[in-house]
């Protein structure tokens, strides 16, 4: 090592002990990553976890052959799954409550909240297609006896119908409520719901291992310098910071 | 045949591929550290019984099969206290430790006391009356943390009452219970080895000790599960770069030749909604890692299927170079595969035959020596799969050579920036930082506290324990 290098790596060591962090080379910490070992196939099952949580099921299939992994779910409950989030996606929400009970009559029954978003929804749809009559019957109708039953539920209701007074929609205060974002929140609420009555996590592994890292390297931070991996997507080591 | 041209150039070369070779027989053998035990990590040491060496004698009589202590004689003052410690500390590489007493008789005065006491105690005073020593007694329902004085903490126990202590190492406290209820917790400022003890002090006292030789009444796993939970929580509120995931999982699939999920997987991206928006600043392009991924692939199916001599043909046919040294870590691993196959089939004079041709030469072979032993094993048994080495016969066998096959083809890629790059996928890459992570917090903190552990997080949510 030259004479540079070796002053450069005393003044790390000063720096770190002026602030007690742990000095930890490249090399030193390539060894220790060295010494951990993964098992491919708990790979393979973290892949799975992600393919069948998200609904990928011709992949989950197709990985389920190349890799020889189980998934841990049936896949053709995903599919059923996939028709009702895509359903609610392109505000088809009727359709969507009649997959739902088709899969599972109780999931609707067992999550109010859930019934109440979808119906939302469905008010949501029926303003945006200018059909001012059929949706304030529906609200009457559908949604306010439950608005009764619920102080936030009725909150919402109030808001949703809040759209019909106003004429240019895009300007309003609520006009979040038209946006895709919100079919999209009502999508991923059902598609949680039937996972959860699937016994199944609505969740896939693979994120919050990712947060995780995250959290490990800022909580390693605090007492030591060593390689970071900054970018997930690259997982390139940075050298430790001097 | 061996390549004989070993000049400067082909040297450094040789010493890559001797770092390639050693690499992957590392991961060959891995299959064999875990068919004795799931563990990962050494099992540490916990305390099961009492330990009667140590503690002062004459004032209590510790039960011969060292789980209960009485106190026998009259107490007269305050350093002639029965207290004995267990014969070794609490572990700490772990989320919690607890221990708990059944108090079988509250004797004259009821004083008795549980708690967390250093290997310099003095022996004839109660855990929480010395500094460095925590104790709650079940005269007052104190807590005494080395001050005279005791702290108002819980209910006061007595006969017939469990009572329990931990130590939480995720929040450093301790914490009591009292028939299966949590009591109160206090940060936990002690260092060093600490020793479950407990204590009785009036005559007839006697106390039943529960290392975890019986189940306890406080519910210890749900205790462990809502303080994981806790962490999650915190974890949870961490936000990510959109796509990341679906990037990684994307380059996984690149990585390991799986194309027929990919493609399934590209197509599937295009109809979803919100669109998944790709960006191509990875640090491989996709060239790099789109690279004969067909042939990848291919290769993947034959060596899943157990067809080694195609495997090879096909090698020969594209990657000659990867076959031409027979002595590689690469060709070992097929040639062994290979083996593994004939024997899997009950072709077992096949195999002799094979073995004397291509594994021989292995033998004495550092590096190779110990996985052609364990090879060559399988012929010793009838029922081989049942054997110390019937992990050979599993099917993570075949896929770890698949995997040295394909990272040896990525090498060949000349437009190969990171020179190490081929070896680990992305996601393994992050998850051994992970751990590596953990571990060095958990060191660096007196090595307290549970170290991460894929196999845990992948089981949770599962009844199943892992």
């Amino acid at each position: 090592m030259s004479l540079f290098w070796i002053v450069i790596r005393q003044l790390a060591e000063i720096e770190a002990m002026a602030t007690s962090k742990k000095v930890i080379t490249k090399e030193e910490w390539e060894k220790k990553l060295n010494d951990v070992k993964i098992r491919k196939e708990d790979m393979n099952k973290l892949v799975m976890n992600f393919l069948v949580t998200e609904g990928y099921v011709d992949a989950a299939e197709k990985f389920r052959m190349e890799s020889g992994t189980e998934p841990d779910i049936d896949l053709a409950t995903i599919t059923d799954r996939m028709a009702v989030k895509k359903a609610v996606q392109c505000g088809n929400v009727e359709d969507a409550i009649e997959k739902v009970n088709d899969l599972n009559p109780e999931i609707l029954d067992t999550n109010p909240q859930l019934f109440f978003h979808l119906q939302q929804q469905r008010l949501i749809e029926l303003i945006r297609n200018g059909k001012v009559e059929e949706a304030l019957e529906f609200a009457q109708e559908e949604l306010a006896p439950r608005g009764e039953e619920n102080q936030s539920f009725l909150e919402e209701l109030e808001k949703t119908v809040a759209l019909l007074a106003f004429e240019d929609v895009s300007n309003c205060p609520v006009g979040e409520l038209l946006d895709i974002s919100q079919r999209l929140k009502t999508a991923s609420e059902v598609n949680a719901a039937i996972l959860t009555s699937q016994s199944h996590e609505k969740d896939p592994k693979l994120p919050s291992l990712l947060k995780m890292l995250i959290w490990a390297q800022n909580q390693l931070d605090e007492k030591a310098a060593y390689p970071r991996i900054n970018d997930l997507s690259t997982a390139t080591l940075e050298d430790p910071a001097i | 045949m061996t390549n004989s041209n070993s000049n400067s150039n082909s040297n450094s070369s040789k010493n890559q591929k001797q770092d390639l070779g050693a690499y992957f027989l590392e991961l060959a053998r891995l299959g064999a550290a875990r068919g004795a035990s799931g563990v990962e990590e050494e099992e540490e040491e916990a305390p099961s019984e009492l330990n009667t060496i140590n503690s002062s004698g004459g004032f209590q009589v510790v039960s011969t099969d060292k789980l209960s202590v009485k106190y026998t004689t009259l107490a007269l003052h305050g350093h002639d206290v029965g207290v004995v410690q267990a014969s070794k500390p609490a572990p700490v590489k772990r989320l919690v430790y607890y221990f708990e007493i059944f108090v079988k008789d509250a004797g004259d005065k009821g004083q008795i006391a549980i708690g967390f006491t250093t290997d310099s105690f003095k022996m004839r005073r109660q855990p929480g009356w010395e500094a460095n020593s925590c104790g709650y007694h079940g005269d007052d329902g104190m807590l005494y943390r080395g001050q005279g004085k005791g702290e108002t903490f819980g209910p006061t126990y007595t006969a017939n009452d469990i009572v329990g202590a931990g130590i939480n190492y995720a929040s450093q406290e301790f914490f009591f219970t009292k028939n299966g209820a949590v009591v109160g917790t206090v940060y936990k400022d002690m260092k060093g080895p600490l020793f479950p003890t407990v204590a009785v002090h009036s005559r007839n006292e006697e106390v039943h000790v529960n290392f975890g030789q019986k189940p306890f009444a406080f519910d210890l796993e749900d205790f462990e599960k809502q303080e994981r939970m806790k962490q999650q929580t915190t974890i949870e509120k961490i936000s990510l770069m959109p796509n990341v995931s679906y990037g990684i999982v994307r380059s996984y699939l690149l990585h390991y030749g799986y194309e027929d999920t990919l493609n399934s997987f590209d197509m599937a991206s295009k109809t979803t909604v919100p669109p998944v928006y790709m960006a191509q600043e990875n640090g491989f392009s996709e060239q790099d890692i789109t690279y004969a991924l067909n042939q990848r692939k291919t290769l993947r199916q034959l060596i899943k299927r157990g067809e080694i001599d195609a495997a090879l043909g096909k090698l020969r046919d594209w990657y000659p170079q990867i076959v031409q040294d027979d002595k590689s870590a690469t060709c070992f691993l097929l040639h062994c595969q290979k083996f593994i196959e004939l024997v899997r089939v009950g072709a077992l004079e096949g195999a002799v035959k094979y073995g004397r041709i291509e594994l021989a030469k292995f033998f004495g072979m550092a590096g190779f020596e110990d996985f052609v032993q364990d090879c060559v094993a399988l012929l010793a048994y009838e029922q081989p799969r049942e054997s110390s080495v019937g992990y050979l016969l599993e099917e993570s066998q075949r896929e770890v050579v698949a995997d040295t096959v394909n990272a040896m083809i990525l090498s060949t890629n000349p437009n190969l920036k990171d020179s190490h790059g081929f070896l680990q996928s992305c996601l393994e890459r992050l998850l051994r930082q992970l751990t590596a992570c953990c571990l060095e917090r958990r060191s660096l903190n007196g090595d307290q506290g549970e170290a991460f552990r894929l196999r845990r997080e992948l089981n949770v949510g599962k009844t199943s324990k892992c």
